[in-house]
């Protein structure tokens, strides 16, 4: 089956500075598709000029297989932008029957499907409440279930996580790896690697509008890893910092606090580092080779600064006037 | 096209459900019954004037008024001799509205001409009556002091001439007094405005609604923007069509059911019957529609346009300043288009679509317009409409995803050059 999406090439600027740069990605078949980046990087361009809602200023988007456009697919597709809105005087199920509308669902079978995912989430006493009358929680269920209510074969999700409390991240991780089982395609951007980690089984980073690296999670993990240790502490830490900062043994490491995650140093031997902590005193809950976290690649390839999740608060939304569609 | 379908319905139907639409759907009635109430009540009783007349004289002229105005249904009078302080103490009556006003004559009226009226409140139907009604018996007193036999005279002036008034336009003649169609203009111009400017707003706030609350950008993943502003347009345009014909079918009713109100406030039916009612042809209310739709659409696709470039409600009432005024000129103009309908002044108005939404409508009712200057008005604002639409759609089109400040001009002109 052909790739849901191909992304080729396509660059986007923008008055005052270049969004996407020359970025190439596809999208297999019935994945999910992590899109990673600092705040600021090209993310949301991206999603937007696969949707069709703006045009690339060079190279071309493929979607299933054709260059028509986000917009001929709407039907197949589920969009959820990162800034989220929905009416707020109109009624839940209002909302709903109409956003399927849009997307060119029949009215009656839209009410039903609406009814359906409103019992599903637990809103179903509340669908005739106006938009504005719901928590902040709900009002994002509402948002999601107009995202897959025309039950698309490929989501798009921007930045599905941000704004959600522990347990409705837990939904939506659920329903998405649902999604998968069900043999549908989601491509979801995120700046935090835990999720992306935890739910990808491909993935992109890109950065300043460039793409870093895509591939497979175990593929990503293999070219970048080296040898990686996770150390966590039980109480004293001994001479920890001072074993960490021997570059024979240690490359590179970052601290968290009571766990740090090591790179060995080329030729150097986990158990060195293991008996000096022990002999220094320390007491350990955890000291466990693995591969590194996706957080410490993004971390080496973005830099440290970009890393940070407020590195550039709301470059997003903040370009100002002089954009071209 | 059932996704603009979709977007058509949900803003007809979410704006019919507000309370405003109610209100001023029925608001315009209540005041339609009010007017037609008023009017039945101003010949009841409310409309009768109390007035004395005072005699400075002896021959008796002040009794031959108070005879003459005693069928009079506006006007009751009562004759006072003139003496000392009747003047100040009639005065004080007048001013703490006992008497509406005093009439003073003396013995020289048949020779001079002359008398004198002082009231609190001058209107014209009372002071038109009292003239008419001196003049009769001036000239019965003249007639008489030359020794015609005053049954003569009485035969000769009982006899009321009446003017049968028609408007001949377009080869046809319709019966309609000038003052009529000045009326009937003006009424459809101050509609044509309002409606132009409350509807068009309309459009703008919703698509600022849309903008703020971040809805459009799911809207546009699935629409082009010209259809999105296409069902927005549409659906604003058939809520006003829709509050017109509310307007319109309860003023019907109302008119005709005038009998049995005046009937029910004990007033003479006969009143209500005659009550003066602009007559108005079937080809003037297509005008009439045709130019508000006309318009409609042209204003709406601007306003759209400007509440796409704004990001709050103070930046759109800024950036709404030059389409009002642009809507103001014609508005202004009512009166001059009404005095004068031909003029080059008001041919010019009429031939540019900015401003013929309401010149034509209202040239045509005054009846200076021919068919041939009628099509070409039409036509000018159909190209004006498709012209203005698609700068609009463009503006629109970039404007509706942008954050931030407002554009600038020169950035505006890019947006329509790039988009």
């Amino acid at each position: 089956m052909a790739e849901p999406v191909i992304v080729d090439r396509v660059t986007k600027r923008f008055a005052d500075h270049t969004a996407v740069d020359g970025l190439s990605l596809s999208v297999p078949s019935g994945i999910i598709y992590g899109l990673l980046g600092p705040n600021g990087a090209g993310k949301t361009t991206t999603l937007r000029m696969i949707m069709d809602i703006y045009e690339p200023d060079e190279g071309s988007v493929r979607l299933f297989n054709d260059v028509a456009g986000g917009r001929t697919h709407s039907a197949r597709i589920g969009y959820l932008p990162e800034e989220r809105g929905l009416y707020p005087k109109m009624r839940v199920l209002d909302v709903l029957v109409f956003l399927a509308e849009t997307k060119g669902v029949a009215r009656k079978s839209a009410r039903a499907k609406a009814t359906e995912w409103l019992e599903r989430l637990g809103l179903a006493e509340r669908r005739l409440s106006k938009v504005a009358d719901l928590s902040k929680g709900m009002q994002q269920k509402v948002q999601f279930i107009a995202t897959v209510l025309h039950d698309p074969e490929l989501v798009i999700l921007d930045e599905p996580f941000s704004g959600l409390d522990p347990v409705n991240s837990q939904v939506l991780r659920d329903t998405v790896i649902d999604y998968r089982r069900q043999g549908k395609t989601v491509l979801f951007s995120t700046h935090i690697m835990e999720h992306a980690e935890k739910l990808c089984d491909r993935l992109c980073i890109i950065a300043r509008g460039k793409k870093l690296i895509d591939g497979t999670l175990a593929e990503v993990k293999n070219t970048h890893g080296g040898k990686h240790v996770i150390v966590a502490f039980d109480g004293s830490q001994g001479n920890a910092q001072q074993i960490f900062a021997d570059r024979r043994l240690v490359a590179k490491f970052q601290d968290f606090g009571q766990q740090a995650e090591l790179e060995l140093a080329p030729g150097a031997d986990a158990q060195e580092i293991l008996k000096a902590l022990v002999e220094s005193g320390a007491r350990l809950s955890r000291f466990e080779l693995a591969s590194p976290s996706l957080h410490k690649i993004f971390v080496d390839l973005v830099g440290p600064e970009a890393a940070t999740a407020a590195a550039v608060p709301g470059a997003e939304s903040a370009r100002g006037g002089g954009a071209r569609v | 096209m059932y996704k603009v379908w979709a977007i058509i319905r949900r803003e007809f139907v979410e704006r019919v459900r507000t309370k405003w639409f109610w209100v001023s759907a029925i608001l315009g009635p209540v005041l339609f019954a009010g007017i037609i109430v008023f009017q039945i009540m101003q010949s009841v009783g409310g409309g009768v004037r109390k007035i004395a007349i005072v005699d400075a004289g002896k021959l008796g002229y002040g009794t031959r008024i108070v005879e003459a105005l005693g069928a009079s249904r506006t006007i009751r009078a009562d004759g006072v001799q003139l003496g000392p302080a009747v003047l100040d103490s009639l005065t004080s009556l007048v001013e703490a509205k006992q008497l509406n006003g005093f009439l003073i004559v003396d013995d020289s009226l048949p020779a001079d001409g002359k008398a004198e009226y002082r009231a609190s409140n001058l209107s014209l139907q009372t002071t038109e009556e009292l003239q008419r009604t001196l003049n009769r018996v001036v000239e019965k007193a003249r007639l008489e002091g030359k020794g015609v036999n005053p049954a003569v005279v009485d035969w000769a002036q009982a006899l009321r001439v009446t003017l049968d008034q028609k408007k001949c336009q377009r080869g046809a003649c319709t019966k309609e007094s000038a003052g009529e169609s000045f009326i009937l203009a003006y009424v459809m111009a101050i509609l044509l405005f309002m409606a132009i400017l409350l509807y068009g707003v309309n459009v703008m706030s919703s698509v600022l609604e849309e903008k703020k609350d971040r809805i459009v950008e799911v809207l546009v993943s699935s629409l082009r923007p010209f259809q999105l502003m296409l069902g927005k347009v549409i659906g604003a345009g058939a809520v006003s069509f829709f509050q017109f014909v509310i307007w319109g079918v309860s003023a019907r009713l109302l008119i005709s059911l005038r009998v049995p109100i005046a009937r029910a406030l004990g007033a003479d039916t006969a009143s209500a019957q005659t009550m003066a009612l602009p007559h108005v042809p079937f080809a003037t209310l297509t005008v009439f529609m045709a130019f508000f739709l006309g318009g409609f659409l042209l204003y709406s696709a601007m306003f759209a346009a400007v509440g796409a470039m704004s990001s709050n409600e103070q930046e759109a009432r800024q950036a709404q300043q030059p389409v009002t005024y642009l809507l103001m000129i014609a508005y202004l103009s009512i009166i001059g288009l009404t005095n004068d309908p031909s003029s080059t002044f008001a041919r010019t108005l009429s031939m540019v679509p900015f401003t013929s939404p309401i010149a034509t409508p209202v040239r045509w009712t005054a009846g200076s317009m021919g068919t041939g200057e009628l099509v070409a008005s039409l036509a000018m604002l159909v190209v004006g409409i498709l012209g203005v639409t698609w700068i609009a759609a463009r503006i629109y089109r970039v404007g509706i995803l942008m954050t931030g400040k407002r554009p600038t001009m020169k950035e505006l002109v890019r947006w329509v050059r790039t988009a």
